[in-house]
């Protein structure tokens, strides 16, 4: 419509030249949000069809929110801590398991290995190390491993941290035990007195090519 | 893809897949093919959720891949399609059509298979036959063998096609070209062609011979535990079947010209009468094999054909059939023409000249809807008349010259009507130029189509918004259904009952009846809308085919 401005004036200027009659002033503001329309809509059709169709619409939006392929990210605002949220992630992550589609149908790029995080993990401040379950699963290239490394470390401790409430301790320490715990890990990992962050054991190195093998890595 | 394309496929993705899945998915619509890499970089997402997306997308038909556009060396690169996502709207009426042809089952299936995009046929078979045994009454199955009946019926007649084959992608598997599928004959150049259509596949619509006996299994509540053990355990080892690795999908094309059929034959209902109609539709059934999707109009059909083909319960007799027909091919919405005297007349049925009559109806009704039914006769002279002037348009429409001058300048401002100047001297003198009205159909159209689609958005965004205005009031109520189920499963009493019910305060049930309503309304404003996206780009993919 930003040409309505400029269609009106030349219009304007031609018809007044031709005919003599003084044209519909121009509008100089943008239009009102719910303008007042002279002739109002026709009601919807109603009938048998229209509401065997909307049902199946409704039910049909209901259905897709359930099956594996609805992705809602894991990141969920916490504005309160909730009881809740303990059963509510587990539901999350198993939904995101339950999808296995035919992987020869897809590029093996998007190959994604999720795997089921150790349900029996050892105590809380030693956090079992995910190359065990590598070794399980044959996996032989090091850059999906270490990609898979980061992101199984998140749900590890996710999972662990709720192991840890299964066995006595609050939900309000969670949080701090999750931070703790991160802070722990590197310091339990080698048992040594040497701060962890000081050593840089080539674990980043390569994690951030992320996943495209073609690259060279120099 | 345009900008309300975009957001309407945005939404549309955002209900039905997740906000993950729309992010990647309008990425994907607004910037063309691109590679993982980029993707991830752009959309700043994690790695896991793009690739979950993507394969979300892949597997719905919504995108699809291709090796790069350097050669083969080059990462695979994802292209998404907008009209895909778009039929995403048309869903129920797929549904609806499947229940109308083949019953329960048929409805069943299809839903099955638009849920899940592409399926297999044993798996799809399992699922619907315990569907269907859920609602069946205590003690019946259903079985598989008549599922799987339904399934082929479907597929012969074309509504379900296997998906194609597809090229190994792989980065480091040399591309051999007796693995790209592609028609016999081509030469193994870099994959850069368009991706082959599922027709082009001679076993498109073969259904394989697959083993499934059995009958469908009933739920029940109480062994839900262990159903969901058998279930993993089943899951762990699948049955093969005999038909591994092929994967159907719902053929929409044949749903849209089942579509285009039923709307052509309607037409005729309500313009002329019952018995017409069902000549055009004998007409339609007899040339549904023969006719292909893009063609103009259906073979030439004699008289005598169809008077042999009319169903029986329309005994009517031979000179009336040639009135009837005599009248259709009068009529001037031109339905039907005449394309030749042996065997008592040959017929055809004019089917992009009905789709553009209809689309022309459509054009007319929105106007008078908008405008009042004078500006509609100014509309429908100029489309009549092609070009005509200002003093013209007064005298053919027969309105005052003033109203006459309004109405054509609100719809010049609409875009509805365009102005042509024809020149009588070099320079556009205005004194000497002859200013002529012109309605063009087809530019006119896609307008339309825009708007329907930016309409569609609208209806969209304001139902999300309504429904997170009483999220809080939504969640309360189904809580209270979920506890009022689960008390009469474990048969309480009827004191406990409206105990729970009455923990809805009325006002609040009043609320929550609008907001019922009003989703409702909006919905099914949706898919009314949708019919008219269905006749414009019916209409404006047949202008396409034949130019």
């Amino acid at each position: 419509m930003a040409a309505r401005g400029r269609g009106q004036r030349t219009l304007s200027f031609t018809m007044e030249t031709v005919k003599g009659d003084a044209p519909p002033p121009s509008v100089q503001q943008p239009t009102p949000v719910f303008p007042v329309m002279e002739q109002k809509p026709l009601p919807l059709t109603g009938g048998e069809e229209a509401e065997y169709l909307l049902a199946l619409k409704q039910d049909f939006r209901g259905a897709m929110r359930n099956l594996p392929c609805f992705i809602q990210p894991l990141v969920t605002h916490r504005d309160v801590e909730r009881y809740s949220d303990k059963y509510n992630r587990s539901e999350q992550m198993d939904k995101l398991l339950d999808w296995a589609p035919d992987w020869k149908r897809f590029p093996r790029e998007l190959r994604v290995h999720v795997r089921k995080p150790a349900r029996d993990s050892v105590s809380a401040a030693v956090q079992s190390p995910p190359p065990p379950q590598m070794k399980k699963k044959g996996v032989k290239d090091k850059e999906e491993v270490l990609l898979k490394l980061e992101s199984l470390e998140k749900k590890e401790e996710q999972e662990t941290s709720e192991d840890e409430e299964g066995e006595t301790k609050k939900k309000q320490e969670e949080e701090e035990a999750e931070a703790e715990e991160e802070y722990d890990e590197e310091e339990f990992e080698e048992e040594t007195d040497y701060i962890m962050s000081y050593f840089d054991n080539g674990e980043d190195f390569g994690g951030d090519s992320d996943d495209n093998m073609d690259e060279a890595i120099y | 893809m345009t900008a309300q394309e975009v957001r309407l496929c945005g939404l549309l993705l955002r209900e039905h897949f997740g906000e993950v899945v729309e992010k990647v998915g309008t990425h994907l619509l607004k910037s063309g093919a691109q590679n993982l890499r980029t993707i991830i970089h752009e959309t700043g997402l994690s790695v896991d959720l793009v690739k979950k997306s993507l394969c979300v997308l892949v597997q719905h038909g919504a995108s699809t891949f291709s090796s790069g556009r350097k050669g083969p060396g080059s990462p695979t690169e994802y292209h998404a399609s907008c009209d895909r996502i778009l039929r995403i709207l048309r869903y129920p009426r797929y549904i609806y059509t499947a229940k109308t042809l083949y019953g329960d089952t048929g409805e069943l299936i299809i839903e099955e298979l638009l849920q899940r995009g592409h399926t297999m046929m044993s798996s799809t078979v399992k699922t619907v036959a315990d569907r269907l045994t859920q609602n069946m009454a205590e003690g019946r199955t259903m079985d598989y063998s008549e599922v799987s009946s339904t399934f082929s019926k479907l597929v012969e007649t074309h509504f379900l096609q296997r998906c194609p084959p597809l090229p190994r992608v792989g980065n480091k598997d040399s591309s051999a070209p007796s693995e790209t599928p592609a028609t016999p004959g081509t030469p193994a150049a870099p994959v850069n062609t368009a991706p082959p259509t599922p027709e082009s596949f001679p076993e498109c619509y073969k259904v394989p011979s697959v083993t499934l006996i059995g009958r469908g299994k009933r739920q029940l509540a109480s062994e839900d535990g262990e159903e969901q053990r058998s279930a993993k355990r089943a899951k762990m080892d699948p049955e093969t079947h005999g038909d591994e690795g092929i994967y159907w999908q719902v053929n929409f094309e044949r749903f849209h010209l089942h579509f285009r059929d039923q709307t052509i034959i309607s037409a005729v209902a309500n313009k002329l009468d019952q018995t017409s109609s069902e000549i055009v539709r004998t007409m339609l059934r007899m040339s549904e094999v023969t006719t292909s999707p893009m063609a103009t109009c259906t073979k030439p059909l004699s008289a005598n054909e169809i008077f042999r083909s009319l169903p029986p319960s329309y005994n009517i007799l031979r000179p009336i059939l040639d009135q009837y027909l005599t009248l259709l091919v009068d009529d001037p919405m031109e339905f039907v023409g005449k394309a030749g005297e042996s065997g008592g007349g040959m017929f055809v049925v004019n089917l992009h000249r009905a789709l553009a009559n209809l689309a022309r109806a459509t054009l007319e009704s929105v106007v008078q809807e908008r405008f009042g039914s004078r500006s509609a006769r100014i509309f429908r002279l100029l489309l009549r008349k092609r070009h005509l002037e200002q003093k013209q348009v007064e005298d053919f429409a027969m309105i005052p010259a003033k109203e006459a001058k309004d109405m054509l300048y609100t719809l010049l401002s609409q875009n509805l009507v365009q102005l042509q100047e024809i020149p009588k001297t070099p320079d556009y003198a205005p004194s000497r130029t002859f200013y002529l009205y012109t309605v063009n159909q087809l530019p006119t159209a896609r307008m339309l189509l825009q708007s329907c689609y930016k309409t569609v958005a609208n209806l969209v965004e304001r139902r999300l918004f309504e429904t997170k205005e009483s999220k809080r009031l939504l969640e309360k109520s189904q809580r209270i259904e979920a506890i009022l189920a689960s008390l009469q499963a474990s048969g309480a009493e009827p004191e406990q009952l409206t105990e729970v019910e009455e923990m809805i305060t009325a006002p609040e049930k009043q609320q929550l009846d609008t907001l019922r309503l009003h989703i409702n309304k909006l919905d099914s404003a949706e898919n009314q809308v949708d019919e008219t996206i269905f006749l414009l780009e019916s209409y404006i993919n047949s202008t396409n085919a034949s130019s």
